[in-house]
C-alpha cells in the first residue's frame, strides 16, 4: 500500500476519532492499519436495539480508488448482509462501479448505521429476508430479535 | 512653490491608502502623484466580440485599470484630485473612461471638499465588478491573444494563491499544487489525479478517466447518464494535469481502438505479426494527442444501431455479400491491400472467395482463442470476454453494462441481481456470490464458468507429468 494511502487512512481515523457517529467504536491498530474492527451498536429505533455488532473494515491497496470491504463478523439477520460466515455487504456506495475517491468511511458507517434501521429490501443480498421483510413484518422482527438474543449480546 | 510638510493633509491620505491597497504607490514631488492599479474581474464574465472575425469570448479577467493621481496643491479643499485612467492595450471604450474621470469631481463635490480618495478607489473596484455598466465590447482580433493571455494568467495566479483541500487524500493544498477540472470544476490535487488516471490507463480502464466527484455529472436521468464516455476528459487536458505524453497517447489509442473494435465493419490485418485495422475515414489516425480537446473525437455515436448487435468474434465473421472492389482494405499500419472476405492478399475485383471459416485460422489464432474461451466468462449480452480482477461474482460488463453472473455467465436482473445466488433451484451458483473475492489467480484457478475445465485439463497434465516420471524407474 502506498504511503498515501495509509496517510489517507490514518487521517480518517482522526476525522472519525472527532466526530463520531454515536453507538460506535473502532479498534484501531497501528501495526495493521488497512483492517478495522468496528464494534456498532444496534440503533434504539431499530430491531437490532441492544445488540452489539463487530464489524470489519478492510482496505484494499487501491484505496481510495476501491471501496472499502465491510463484513459483519457478528451474525446479523438483515436483508442487505450475507447470511453466511462472510457477514457480506454490497450495495450502494460500496460497490466498486459506485465508490468514488472522496467518500469517506465514516459515510460508509453511516450508511450501514441507517441500513439497520432501514433495511433496503430492493437491492437485498438475502431475497428470502428481504421478502419476508417486505411480505410478513412482524415473522421478520421477530427473527432478527431472535439472532440479536443468540449472537449480538 | 513652497515643499510639502510631512504633516501635509494628502501625505496623510496618502500614507493611509497605501496601508490598505498594497499596490498603492506615491511620489512626493509637487504636485503629489500616486498611482495604482485596479482589478477587472467582473462577476459576470464580459462577452468581447473580436472583429472582424465576430469571434465572442467570456472573459473572467480583463487588463487591469490604471489610476494615476495628481494631487494639486489646494486639494482637497478647494480643488478636486486631478486623475487619469488607461488600460494597456487600451481595451476600455473612450466613453466610460470619461465617465469614470468625471465621477471624481462629483465625489470630491459630494464630500464637501474632504479626502475622497479612497471613495474614488472603492467606486472604481465595484464599477470594475460590474464590468463597468458594459454588457459587451467589441476589439480588434490583433488584441485577442493579450487579452486571453492575460486573463488565463490571471486565473491561474489566483487559483495558485488559494488552498483547498483535495478529497482523494484529504489534505489542504495550495492551489499551485492542484488541478481545477475544466468541465465541472471539480479540484483535485495533481498528484491524486495523475495516481489515479496513471493507473486506469495503465491498466486499459479508459472509461474511467473522468472526475472523481461523487454524483459528478449524474443527472438522475439514466438514459442521459448512460451516454458515460461523454465525460471522459480530453487528452488535451490530461496533458495539462499533468500526465505524460506517452501515457496519454495510450489513452487516445486505446479509446480509438476499442471503437474500432466494436465496429463490425472494420476488417483486420490479415499478417499474424501486424493486425492493424484497415484504413478508414471513420477513425482517423492519431497523429498529435496535444491537440485533441474533445474528450471524444469521434463522438457521432452510431446510436441507430440496435445495441444487440453481437460483436463480431474472431475473423473468421466477416460481412458477406461484400462485392468487387468494395472488398479491398489496407491495412493503416503495414499498407498491405487484402480482401476483407477471404483475408487473403488482394486477388483483384473479379475473383469469386469465400468468407475464411474457422478451420483455417492458424495455430496461435487458434490457440488464443481457446485460452480467451477457457479464462474468461463472455459478457450474455455482447459478448465480450470478461476477466473478474477483484470482488463477488454478480458482474456487470465493462462494455455495455449489462448484469450477469460470473461463474454461468447467465444474465442477472439489474433490479435483483443476487437472488440467483439464492436460489437453491441453481446448484451451480447457489451461495457461491463470495467465492473468489480476490479474483482470478494467476496460477490457474479461474472462477468463471470454464473453470472446472481447466482444473480438469491441469490434472491430465499433472498425470502425464507423474506418469512421465514414473515411467523411467519402471524399465529399470
Amino acid at each position: 500500500m502506498s504511503t498515501g494511502a495509509k496517510k489517507r487512512i490514518m487521517r480518517e481515523f482522526g476525522e472519525c476519532q472527532n466526530d463520531m457517529p454515536a453507538g460506535m467504536k473502532i479498534n484501531f491498530d497501528e501495526q495493521n492499519m488497512t483492517k478495522w474492527e468496528v464494534l456498532m451498536d444496534g440503533p434504539d429505533q431499530s430491531v437490532y436495539a441492544g445488540g452489539h455488532f463487530k464489524l470489519e473494515i478492510a482496505f484494499p491497496n487501491e484505496y481510495p480508488f476501491k471501496p472499502p470491504v465491510v463484513s459483519f463478523r457478528t451474525k446479523i439477520y438483515h436483508p442487505n448482509v450475507s447470511n453466511d460466515d462472510k457477514g457480506s455487504m454490497c450495495l450502494g456506495l460500496l460497490r466498486p462501479d459506485e465508490w468514488k475517491p472522496p467518500n469517506k468511511v465514516v459515510a460508509v458507517l453511516r450508511l450501514i448505521q441507517t441500513l439497520l434501521v432501514e433495511p433496503n429490501a430492493d437491492d437485498a443480498i438475502e431475497p428470502s429476508i428481504a421478502n419476508e421483510y417486505r411480505e410478513n413484518r412482524k415473522e421478520f422482527e421477530k427473527n432478527a430479535k431472535d439472532w440479536v438474543k443468540r449472537y449480538a449480546k | 512653490m513652497a515643499d510639502i510638510a510631512p504633516d501635509d493633509e494628502r501625505i496623510e491620505e496618502l500614507n493611509t491608502l497605501q496601508a490598505i491597497y498594497p499596490e498603492f504607490t506615491f511620489e512626493i514631488s509637487n504636485p503629489l502623484t500616486a498611482h495604482i492599479e485596479l482589478l477587472v474581474a467582473p462577476v459576470k464574465p464580459l462577452p468581447v466580440t473580436f472583429e472582424p472575425e465576430q469571434q465572442v469570448e467570456r472573459l473572467p479577467y480583463l487588463p487591469p485599470l490604471h489610476l494615476d493621481i495628481t494631487l494639486p496643491p489646494d486639494y482637497p479643499a478647494n480643488a478636486p484630485p486631478s486623475v487619469k485612467l488607461t488600460t494597456t492595450p487600451s481595451w476600455l471604450p473612450e466613453h466610460v473612461l470619461d465617465r469614470l474621470v468625471e465621477e471624481v469631481r462629483a465625489k470630491w463635490k459630494e464630500y464637501g471638499g474632504m479626502a475622497v480618495l479612497f471613495n474614488y478607489i472603492d467606486y472604481l473596484q465595484e464599477a470594475a465588478a460590474m464590468a463597468f455598466g458594459l454588457t459587451e465590447v467589441s476589439l480588434p482580433t490583433s488584441e485577442k491573444s493579450d487579452l486571453l493571455e492575460y486573463s488565463s494568467r490571471m486565473k491561474r495566479e489566483i487559483f495558485d494563491k488559494e488552498s483547498f483541500d483535495c478529497g482523494i487524500c484529504l489534505e489542504p493544498k495550495k492551489g499551485s499544487a492542484c488541478y481545477r477540472l475544466e468541465r465541472c470544476s471539480h479540484v483535485f490535487c495533481r498528484a491524486c489525479l495523475q495516481d489515479f488516471y496513471n493507473n486506469c490507463i495503465r491498466e486499459g480502464d479508459v472509461d474511467n478517466v473522468k472526475c472523481l466527484a461523487p454524483g459528478c455529472g449524474k443527472t438522475g436521468n439514466p438514459a442521459v447518464d448512460r451516454r458515460k464516455k461523454d465525460r471522459l476528459l480530453s487528452p488535451k487536458e490530461l496533458l495539462q494535469i499533468p500526465l505524460s505524453l506517452d501515457t496519454v497517447r495510450r489513452f487516445a489509442n486505446i479509446k480509438r481502438k476499442k471503437k474500432i473494435e466494436a465496429d463490425s465493419s472494420i476488417a483486420f490485418c490479415p499478417r499474424s505479426w501486424c493486425q492493424g485495422a484497415m484504413r478508414t475515414q471513420k477513425y482517423p489516425k492519431i497523429t498529435d494527442v496535444s491537440q485533441m480537446d474533445e474528450s471524444d473525437c469521434e463522438d457521432d455515436e452510431p446510436a441507430e444501431l440496435p445495441v444487440s448487435t453481437p460483436a463480431p468474434e474472431g475473423p473468421e465473421r466477416r460481412p458477406a455479400g461484400v462485392n468487387g472492389m468494395d472488398r479491398l482494405a489496407v491495412c493503416e499500419d503495414c499498407n498491405l491491400a487484402f480482401c476483407r472476405v477471404c483475408l487473403a492478399s488482394w486477388h483483384g475485383d473479379f475473383v469469386r472467395c469465400e468468407p475464411r471459416n474457422e478451420s483455417q485460422l492458424t495455430e496461435e489464432d487458434q490457440a488464443s482463442l481457446n485460452f480467451i474461451s477457457k479464462n474468461t466468462s463472455p459478457c450474455p449480452d455482447c459478448a465480450v470476454p470478461c476477466q473478474k480482477s477483484f470482488g463477488c461474482n454478480h458482474m456487470i460488463c465493462f462494455q455495455c453494462k449489462t448484469h450477469f453472473c460470473y461463474l454461468c455467465a447467465a444474465w442477472l436482473n439489474p433490479d435483483h441481481p443476487y437472488q440467483h445466488f439464492n436460489d437453491p433451484k441453481i446448484k451451480a451458483c447457489f451461495q457461491r456470490l463470495f467465492e473468489m473475492v480476490e479474483g482470478d489467480q494467476p496460477e490457474g484457478r479461474f472462477g468463471g464458468r470454464r473453470g472446472a475445465e481447466l482444473e480438469a485439463d491441469f490434472w491430465e497434465q499433472e498425470a502425464l507429468r507423474i506418469q512421465m516420471e514414473e515411467e523411467p524407474e519402471d524399465a529399470h
